[in-house]
């Protein structure tokens, strides 16, 4: 019997058999694979089988039989491998996921994978998803991020979008995360800010879906009697499948997904998928949140530390400073006495010395070098007090004019005048008022000791901005700007401009309360002392 | 004449400001500590004290703590080498204070301030 088909030969070429093709070669000589692989499909194959049968051979039925079931089971192991490919791509998927939701602590990324999972082709290949998480304080399960098209026209620019990029699920939840994330929680605001329901309504579909701890498939919202008109509206499709979140018996939220662009029936095995899945995600969710929460206590406590710290600090360096106070008040109290004895004694002295006598000169030597000595003891004690300034709200125009009053006396022996133009409707000035007025006086003090007989000071206040703005200005004197910078700085020789160590001290002090003194020589001659004063609490050190 | 009671601890301040004083027409009676203070102030009628405020181990503002209590009548001028006393409220009580100086003219002039303030207050009752 001549057959149409090849499967009596041992070697064929290329072209006896049509469905034999490029890259079948290895077939040609290989007549067993070729009958499996080849043959029984082959309708030229069949042909021979009917010839077969037609011929009457006793053997021919139950080949024919023997045909068919082995392309009936042939049939059925093809179903199970392509079911066993489904199932490794879904095990190697939940693999990828476990290990990236696993490897993460941080909330945003935890829920990007998620989401990415449940949308991504490669995953779950859901049309949307939206989370909602519980909020226990408040008691609400509070919409809290979405992902997915609002219209075809978006689902199918971002499907094909990933079709050309055939990105892993990590490198997909990070570009999501990286550039859609906030873009999707402001398209998806609207809706998930109206989503929140109590926790204590356990007759929402939610609430239900997460005290009953498995996955709900709702079909037919719009008509379904435990879904409620308006949550159905903003979900605006009518089958969503409701997947709680749970981890340790704790409520961490719900998902739900849905196919609202392409309408694919959710199945069941979509269900157990997505239930297997829910495990990690709720797991990893909670532990992210955790970790946040940790992370915000750790900031609390560091800040505590911190505060602690520098509490610990101030303490030593008040002690310090006290200290230094005490020692210092100690030792002007140990001096003071003794000198005022010297320098009392010596003018009683001074004033029963006739004119005539030669011993006056050195007794007036007595006193002037006793009232020296005095002078640097109150600077030493006024540093002393400048460690410690008190702040209040003082009005700044007293405040100079008690500078005025103070040096009276000396204006009237120097024969010069102090003008003052005080400012109209000054706030209070936030200073401490007896280490600033020390300041003001010893400035006046420096400048009536400096100035011309009948010379004229020109003090004022204005209020610039939020500042009080104080200026004493003298015409009558001219100092250079190099000798004003080093009459403000301490231990400079400021012995030919009669200052003292008062000025660098009242700018060590006025620094301290972070008022600046600014000592300026006018180009027309003359001189200009800048006092700024805050006004508000906030401007100090 | 006034009499004015100079309670310090310094023997050479009390000589200086009873020599002092003294020159300007007062009748000073020194005392050393608050004890002897008091005791002085028992013996005789005072119109002033000038008190320091550190006398050795004893504290010049209890001596005025007392003294406001009961010897309302009689002004207190704190003296003292701190400046610092000023700012405390129980120095407050006292009604005049000066920083020690071998320049006696400032407490000299609230001597006689404090005094002239006095014979207003007899005069007026105010």
């Amino acid at each position: 019997m001549d057959w149409e088909c090849c499967w009596d030969r041992e070697v064929i070429s290329m072209g006896d058999c049509p469905n034999i093709r490029e890259g079948d070669e290895d077939l040609l000589a290989s007549q067993r694979r070729r009958i499996l692989e080849k043959c029984c499909d082959c309708p030229n194959f069949k042909r021979d089988l009917i010839r077969f049968r037609d011929s009457g051979h006793p053997l021919s039925p139950v080949f024919s039989l023997v045909h068919e079931e082995y392309r009936r089971q042939k049939t059925q192991i093809q179903s199970l491998v392509s079911f066993l490919d489904n199932k490794t791509l879904e095990v190697r998927f939940l693999h990828e996921l476990g290990s990236v939701l696993q490897s993460s602590v941080d909330l945003e990324e935890v829920l990007s994978v998620a989401l990415t999972a449940i949308t991504a082709g490669k995953g779950f290949g859901m049309n949307r998803a939206f989370l909602f998480m519980t909020d226990k304080e408040r008691g609400h399960l509070q919409g809290y991020l979405a992902i997915g098209p609002r219209n075809y026209e978006e689902a199918s620019q971002t499907w094909n979008e990933i079709a050309s990029n055939d990105l892993d699920l990590q490198t997909l939840a990070q570009n999501f995360r990286k550039n859609k994330l906030s873009a999707e929680r402001a398209k998806f605001h609207d809706i998930l800010e109206r989503l929140s329901v109590p926790l204590s309504r356990t007759d929402h579909i939610l609430v239900k879906a997460l005290d009953g701890k498995h996955p709900v498939l709702i079909e037919d919202a719009f008509h379904h009697p435990e879904i409620e008109p308006e949550f159905a509206r903003l979900l605006g499709v009518d089958t969503f499948l409701l997947m709680p979140l749970i981890s340790r018996n704790r409520r961490v939220g719900v998902i739900i997904a849905d196919n609202c662009i392409t309408h694919r029936r959710i199945t069941e095995e979509d269900m157990r998928s997505l239930e297997t899945f829910t495990f990690p995600v709720a797991f990893a969710i909670e532990r992210a949140a955790l970790y946040d929460r940790l992370q915000v206590e750790l900031n609390r406590v560091t800040e505590a530390s911190n505060k602690l710290k520098e509490q610990q600090e101030l303490i030593v360096r008040m002690e310090k400073m006290a200290l230094v106070g005490r020692i210092t008040s100690s030792i002007a109290h140990s001096i003071r006495n003794p000198l005022m004895i010297i320098g009392g004694f010596a003018r009683s002295m001074l004033k029963n010395t006739p004119e005539s006598d030669p011993k006056r000169d050195f007794i007036e030597s007595i006193v002037g070098e006793a009232r020296q000595l005095e002078g640097v003891l109150d600077e030493i004690l006024n540093y002393s007090d400048s460690l410690y300034p008190t702040r209040d709200f003082w009005d700044a125009n007293y405040l100079v004019e008690s500078a005025i009053r103070d040096t009276a006396e000396a204006q009237r022996a120097r024969g010069c005048v102090c003008g003052f133009e005080a400012g109209h409707d000054l706030p209070p000035a936030w200073i401490d008022f007896k280490q600033v007025a020390y300041c003001l006086r010893t400035i006046l003090q420096s400048d009536i000791d400096g100035t011309v007989e009948q010379g004229v000071i020109s003090i004022g206040t204005s209020l610039e901005g939020d500042v009080i703005v104080i200026r004493i200005e003298d015409r009558s004197r001219c100092v250079s700007q190099d000798e004003l910078d080093t009459m403000l700085t301490p231990f400079s020789s400021t012995q030919d401009l009669g200052g003292g160590l008062g000025l660098a001290l009242c700018k060590t002090m006025l620094d301290k309360q972070g008022i600046p003194l600014n000592a300026e020589s006018l180009p027309e001659g003359g001189l200009l002392y800048t006092i700024i004063l805050p006004t508000r609490k906030e401007e100090q050190p | 004449m006034s009499r004015i009671l100079v309670v310090d601890d310094e023997a050479n301040i009390c000589v200086l400001y009873s020599e002092e004083l003294a020159d300007e027409g007062y009748e000073v009676v020194t005392a050393s500590n608050t004890s002897e203070a008091i005791e002085k102030l028992q013996e005789g009628q005072f119109d002033l004290t000038v008190l320091d405020i550190k006398l050795k181990n004893e504290s010049g503002i209890d001596l005025l703590q007392k003294l406001v209590k009961e010897r309302h009548d009689m002004p207190v001028i704190l003296c003292s080498a701190f400046s610092c006393y000023k700012d405390d409220f129980s120095a407050w009580l006292a009604d005049g204070y000066v920083v020690k100086s071998g320049d006696l003219s400032e407490l000299k002039q609230e001597i006689a301030r404090v005094l002239a303030k006095k014979a207003q207050k007899a005069k007026t009752g105010l």
